[in-house]
């Protein structure tokens, strides 16, 4: 398994590095000016320049969105729980929930911003609202996929409440658990950036504010590799956390990381 | 007969899908189709705009102008790579672009004078730039902010490290003044007249007072300079129309500002009455013309700039701005 894992990195970083290559050609061949496209080559060399600020700006954005992350997989965990458990509230309370993902965020961050100031609150409700939702459906959505045959036997048995849910539901819905949360951990990144581009002291949306009014799309870029790759990482953190607590689960993750 | 038939419906349905191209009267069709981008909602700074379409002034000068909004990429990438002719931009912008190889053109100063100010409720008593210190800014973005209010008040003896900025991006002056900015910068003719409206009492700091680099024009109007090598004649004909019509708008001002709100309904119709009463007198200042542009106001600024690190290497200004296309120029 090991061995396998290990070359599939291979081909993917092939394919990054082929578009790097076909980038950094075009830019010098069709001679594209610098503020519409800059070279791959070009947007390492200014990441590297402007490393310290950056850095400090990376720092903020990561504290917010991993703060949004956390609260919002913890209100989408409790939600999907509760609904499991509660199936009258969730004819009543799933519409809202799918409601308020059509909320647009560029029109709410603006009247969050109204009500709660450029603070840290307002973006942390953001994020909070982008990340819940993956988490509690496909949560929800695993617990409905519980083995109804396991499911009949532990009734038949006389199995508690609590007992189905933590012997049976719960664990059989972790996979699909550990898919919502992959969704959220890229979903924060960008949201901890829209918000503070609508309005921050610190940050990468501040910073990418900043540059491309100063024409600097080079530094547009550096910021935008940075989100990518800070997204990267939570996301294998994510995958790591997944392969150590669901361990049982090899066979279905194949097929559910292809869907994503 | 079918044979004629079903071109002329093939002819017609071509017509019918040609979206803009299809609508138009025969007769503009001789017209230069031109693309204007604003650089911030429709306000009095574009009066003269409005004023020159409204009039029929681009239409004598045989072109059908398109007002368009700026969006997120900018008046000034949006011109220079043709997307948009003209388009309105600052001369801190025209310079910093110019830098980037952004290779935009000043055809006119909208407005002679530099009208924009700090701003902050009176009752914080900020009334030059050393009390500033201890107090938060809330900017909109740009580079030159920091170093801009950080010049002025170490012209006053103080030190813009005891200044917080929070980025406040599109939020509206006076609910940010009220939560957690205490200044702000603000174009003096709108939001500060906004301020007079509402009983709002301002005190404001004017950078110019401390430092004559920092009069430099904010906004002007810009082409990219590919057509001004390849269609002089569209730019001499874009930049007489519109300097007609910003003369329409310092003779009758509120003949103008009617057109501004026939084009844009949703705007306040007080405040943009009371804004072009202010601004009737501040478009051509002091200068011999509607949109004439002094080097010494290029180069100082842009001097300014590089002295503050703004800009990495000095900027040719003669070649940032041209009053060539003026009609004041003959």
């Amino acid at each position: 398994m090991r061995r396998i894992s290990s070359w599939s990195v291979i081909p993917p970083l092939l394919a990054i590095l082929a578009i790097l290559v076909i980038w950094q050609l075009a830019t010098t061949l069709f001679n594209i000016r610098d503020w519409i496209l800059p070279s791959p080559v070009q947007i390492i060399q200014e990441g590297m320049e402007i490393y310290p600020r950056l850095w400090a700006h990376s720092l903020s954005t990561i504290q917010i969105a991993l703060g949004g992350f956390a609260i919002g997989v913890s209100v989408g965990l409790a939600l999907a729980i509760l609904l499991h458990l509660m199936p009258r509230a969730k004819q009543s309370i799933y519409p809202l929930m799918i409601l308020s993902q059509n909320v647009p965020i560029i029109a709410l961050a603006p009247l969050l911003v109204l009500w709660f100031g450029f603070g840290t609150l307002p973006k942390i409700l953001i994020i909070t609202l982008v990340c819940f939702f993956p988490v509690a459906v496909s949560l929800i959505d695993g617990f409905r996929q519980t083995n109804p045959t396991l499911l009949n036997y532990m009734q038949m048995i006389g199995a508690s409440r609590r007992q189905i849910f933590f012997k049976l539901e719960w664990p059989s819905a972790l996979p699909y658990f550990f898919s919502g949360l992959k969704i959220s951990a890229t979903y924060s990144v960008m949201g901890a950036v829209i918000a503070e581009w609508l309005g921050a002291q610190e940050g990468l949306g501040v910073f990418m504010t900043v540059a491309s009014s100063a024409f600097r799309t080079d530094q547009v870029f550096v910021a935008i590799f940075v989100i990518m790759a800070i997204s990267l990482i939570l996301f294998g953190f994510i995958m790591l956390l997944e392969k150590w607590l669901v361990p049982w689960d090899t066979d279905r993750k194949g097929a559910d990381d292809d869907d994503e | 007969m079918k044979k004629i038939l079903l071109p002329l419906i093939l002819v017609l349905l071509l017509a019918a899908c040609g979206g803009n191209g299809g609508e138009e009267p025969a007769d503009t069709e001789s017209l230069t189709e031109v693309t204007f981008v604003l650089d911030w909602t429709p306000n009095t700074n574009h009066t003269g705009i409005y004023a020159a379409q409204a009039e029929g002034y681009y239409e004598e000068q045989g072109l059908d102008v398109e007002i368009v909004l700026p969006g997120e990429a900018g008046a000034e990438q949006t011109v220079a790579t043709g997307n948009g002719d003209f388009g309105i931009s600052a001369q801190e912008n025209v310079t910093q672009a110019r830098l980037q190889d952004v290779s935009i053109v000043s055809l006119a100063a909208i407005i002679q004078d530099n009208t924009s100010v700090l701003a902050s409720p009176e009752e914080y008593g900020l009334e030059t730039p050393s009390d500033l210190e201890g107090h938060t800014y809330g900017g909109y973005g740009s580079p030159i902010e920091e170093e801009t209010i950080a010049s002025i008040m170490q012209a006053d003896g103080a030190d813009i490290e005891n200044v917080d900025i929070i980025n406040i991006g599109d939020t509206d002056f006076f609910t940010a003044v009220q939560r957690d900015v205490d200044f702000a910068w603000i174009y003096y003719g709108w939001t500060g007249v906004e301020a007079e409206l509402r009983d709002f009492p301002l005190n404001t700091i004017d950078f110019t007072e401390y430092s004559d680099a920092l009069n430099f024009y904010t906004p002007v109007l810009i082409t990219n300079e590919e057509m001004l090598e390849n269609d002089s004649e569209t730019v001499e004909a874009f930049t007489r129309a519109t300097a007609e019509g910003y003369q329409f708008a310092m003779d009758q001002p509120e003949a103008a500002a009617e057109h501004l709100l026939a084009a844009e309904p949703d705007l306040d119709a007080e405040l943009v009455m009371a804004s072009q009463e202010w601004l009737t007198d501040v478009y051509q200042g002091d200068a011999p013309y509607w949109g004439h542009q002094e080097h010494d106001v290029w180069e100082n600024y842009m001097s300014w700039m590089h002295e503050n690190g703004l800009i990495e290497s000095e900027l040719d200004v003669d070649q940032a701005f041209t009053n060539e296309f003026l009609p004041g120029e003959e």
